[in-house]
């Protein structure tokens, strides 16, 4: 391979002209109200939910009583799902991304952890507190995964699996306190909703309403380009690797999909919500309907991904599918943090995007 | 691929364009000044080359996006590498007579993003990672035989990401970021609980450690990321703060071969406005001073480094890269401006294309 020095193709002195910032306070305000703190309200009673469902069944193991934790689980994974691309304020305060969720585990570091405090019956694991301060692989929704459906899960419906429910019930307490700070980091006077809302030279985050507005274009910009690279392109077979299912998030709980999904829902939901889209020159206004048709066609690849990802990928039609989403998701992420953040007037600039 | 291929049939083209001699004239009255990656206008990549008044002198297409460039007049060749983690290096020839050639990465190794040449122009030295393992190694390529790649030594660290030479001419200095990423999981950072940056010192003719140097284990998310040399031969660094962003440790220290390594007090205010990322750090031509910047936080910095205290803060949209110039900095950023600052009053440019983080002045 060799590249060539070609002639002056980029020309120096032409000024390009550029949208003017949109007013950024309304859609600031619908995306936290109508957006985020919903979906954090949601995600902190599923978590509440979880919480209670494993108390039961550690107080009365029975084959019912973990399918009620189970179907608890899954709500937190999906509700969780739609927020995890808000990777600003309360989240990203004490490690609480990754102890929410330590994914991806390239070297299964979570899961040796995991199954060195089953096999070991570490006490330290079965109080929430002393579990906090332990890695940050085994105290979140993947430990719990495992928890739940990993080898030997069977053993929680019967007194066999104590320790286990044990360590269960910690994990849940841990996620829905930790599901509590988010809540209150939302809803803090004074705190990051009121900055993003009211943007003031004075605060240490948000002093301008473009800087607000380029948070909330670059969350879904990132969380898009995340969305790829940790939960559909490692598992997928490429040119050169057969398919991975294995390197799924929440493949023992056959939620990955569900997992995805909520991702693409919720980023969907905030562009959608916020109207950001429509706060534009009268000649990008079809940037909305591009965004929403994209969007579209992303829910309806996801509509005919029905089986669990190890056949998934084996399956033409749903490995295609999923290959599908990988591109929707690289146009959206194009639409939305080059096209879209252009004709906004922010001012997103190349060297700024996503850091190095 | 078809972007790749599309490149060659457009560059073949372009390859015979009267531009020629004019780079070659520019080269030899030294007219060729600086030199940057881009995005251009209509999405591609490429790397450009410009004369002392900002002119366009030549640009060069990339398959995808680079990041840092190196010229080494001894080898009569630049390299454009890959932005990090990149399969691919450019070695071009500023005067434009010889075809440029492109580096693919071995087999197990990315380059990071930035490389250095040894003072004879002889070798070439690239940061790298060996992502299975999750270790930086310096690949070392031999410029007398078509940049064949002749081995490799480890950076004693992960995510390797500046490296430059030492004034000795034989000990490299190597930020190692800290930071875990792998190609299954395109730039997600897979270890921020538990990274471990250093600045390292390498001996290039062995590859032997010289010494290591880390912050306090509280710093342990503060990414050491791009460095500087000034006068007294201390590296001077810059940081990117992976911790929770309420959090604003200092992000700018220097290092010596001596085994010290301390960060300098900024005042608040400016270290509130750098965004815990600083993106580029440069040296004065006189060591005096050195310059940083945030592309986050639309802010450049100039740091007389005998006080340890700033000298200038200036606003540029975007701003990031950095370099020096006789009479100051000149600073180029992600919307397409150079400007001048720091005693530079060069007049401000803007450019149909987005320079990416950092610009080299041709020595």
């Amino acid at each position: 391979m060799r590249a060539i020095l070609i002639a002056v193709m980029l020309s120096a002195g032409a000024v390009s002209a550029q949208a003017q910032p949109a007013a950024p306070q309304a859609v600031l305000h619908a995306a936290v109200a109508n957006v985020i703190r919903p979906n954090v309200l949601q995600f902190d009673a599923d978590a509440r939910g979880l919480q209670s469902a494993m108390t039961a069944l550690c107080a009365a193991p029975s084959a019912e009583a973990v399918e009620i934790a189970d179907q608890q689980f899954a709500l937190v994974v999906a509700a969780y799902g739609r927020i995890e691309f808000l990777r600003l304020g309360p989240v990203m305060e004490d490690n609480r991304a990754d102890r929410m969720l330590f994914w991806p585990d390239r070297r299964s570091i979570g899961l040796k952890q995991v199954q060195a405090i089953l096999t070991e019956e570490d006490p330290l694991a079965t109080d929430p507190t002393s579990l906090e301060s332990k890695s940050v692989a085994v105290q979140g929704l993947g430990a719990l995964e495992y928890v739940l459906f990993g080898t030997g899960a069977e053993s929680l419906s019967t007194a066999d699996g104590a320790f286990r429910c044990a360590y269960g019930q910690a994990i849940a307490a841990n996620i829905a306190a930790m599901a509590q700070d988010l809540v209150i980091g939302w809803y803090l006077p004074g705190g990051i909703a009121d900055h993003l809302q009211d943007p003031q030279p004075a605060n240490t985050d948000y002093r301008t309403g473009t800087e607000t507005m380029e948070e909330l274009v670059g969350l879904v910009s990132h969380g898009l380009e995340a969305l790829r690279d940790k939960h559909l392109k490692p598992f997928m077979a490429s040119e050169t690797a057969a398919a991975k299912p294995k390197l799924a998030v929440f493949w023992r709980s056959d939620l990955t999909m569900t997992f995805v999904r909520a991702n693409i829902e919720g980023m969907a939901e905030l562009i959608e919500q916020s109207g950001v889209a429509h706060e534009v020159d009268a000649q990008y206004q079809g940037l909305a309907n591009t965004i929403d048709f994209e969007f579209r066609n992303a829910t309806r690849a996801l509509d005919l991904i029905t089986l669990p990802v190890a056949e998934a990928v084996e399956d033409d039609k749903q490995a295609a599918a999923l290959g599908y989403l990988v591109l929707v998701t690289g146009s959206l992420q194009s639409i939305i943090g080059e096209q879209l953040s252009a004709a906004l007037g922010l001012s997103v600039g190349f060297s700024a995007l996503d850091g190095d | 691929m078809w972007q790749r291929r599309a490149f060659l049939q457009a560059a073949g083209a372009g390859f015979a364009a009267s531009l020629l001699p004019r780079q070659a004239l520019a080269l030899e009255r030294s007219e060729l000044v600086f030199a940057s990656a881009v995005q251009t206008a209509s999405g591609g990549y490429g790397a450009v080359l410009l004369g002392e008044a900002g002119e366009l002198i030549a640009s060069i297409a990339l398959p995808d996006r680079g990041h840092d460039v190196t010229i080494s007049r001894e080898a009569g060749r630049g390299v454009v590498f890959a932005r990090q983690p990149g399969t691919f290096a450019v070695v071009f020839d500023p005067a434009g007579r010889a075809a440029p050639v492109t580096l693919t990465s071995v087999t197990g190794r990315h380059f990071f993003g930035h490389g250095v040449f040894s003072p004879d122009g002889r070798l070439l030295y690239a940061t790298e990672s060996d992502f299975e393992a999750a270790q930086g190694v310096v690949g070392v390529y031999d410029a007398s035989d078509g940049y064949r790649r002749i081995g490799e030594f480890p950076t004693y660290g992960t995510g390797p990401h500046e490296m430059l030479l030492m004034p000795d001419g034989v000990t490299l200095v190597v930020a190692n970021g800290g930071i875990e990423t792998h190609p299954d999981y395109g730039r997600a950072e897979l270890n921020i609980d538990t990274m471990d940056p250093s600045v390292v010192f390498i001996d290039r003719r062995d590859g032997s450690l010289v010494g290591q140097l880390r912050l306090d284990a509280g710093l342990h998310q503060l990414s050491i990321r791009h460095m500087a040399i000034d006068g007294r031969s201390r590296v001077w660094f810059g940081c990117q703060f992976k911790g929770a962003p309420s959090d604003t440790p200092q992000l700018v220290g220097y290092a010596s071969l001596d085994g010290a390594i301390e960060l300098i007090e900024l005042p608040a205010d400016t270290l509130l406005d750098l965004r815990n990322y600083v993106g580029s750090v440069a040296a004065s031509a006189d060591g005096d001073s050195i310059a940083v910047s945030s592309p986050e936080g639309n802010l450049l910095v100039t740091i007389d480094v005998a006080a340890r205290r700033p000298s200038l803060v200036q606003t540029l949209r975007s701003g990031c890269g950095l370099a020096a110039d006789g009479t100051g900095f000149v600073a180029s950023s992600g919307l397409g401006e150079m400007i001048g600052i720091a005693g530079n009053e060069r007049p401000a440019q803007h450019y149909d294309f987005q320079f990416d983080n950092h610009l080299l002045r041709v020595s």
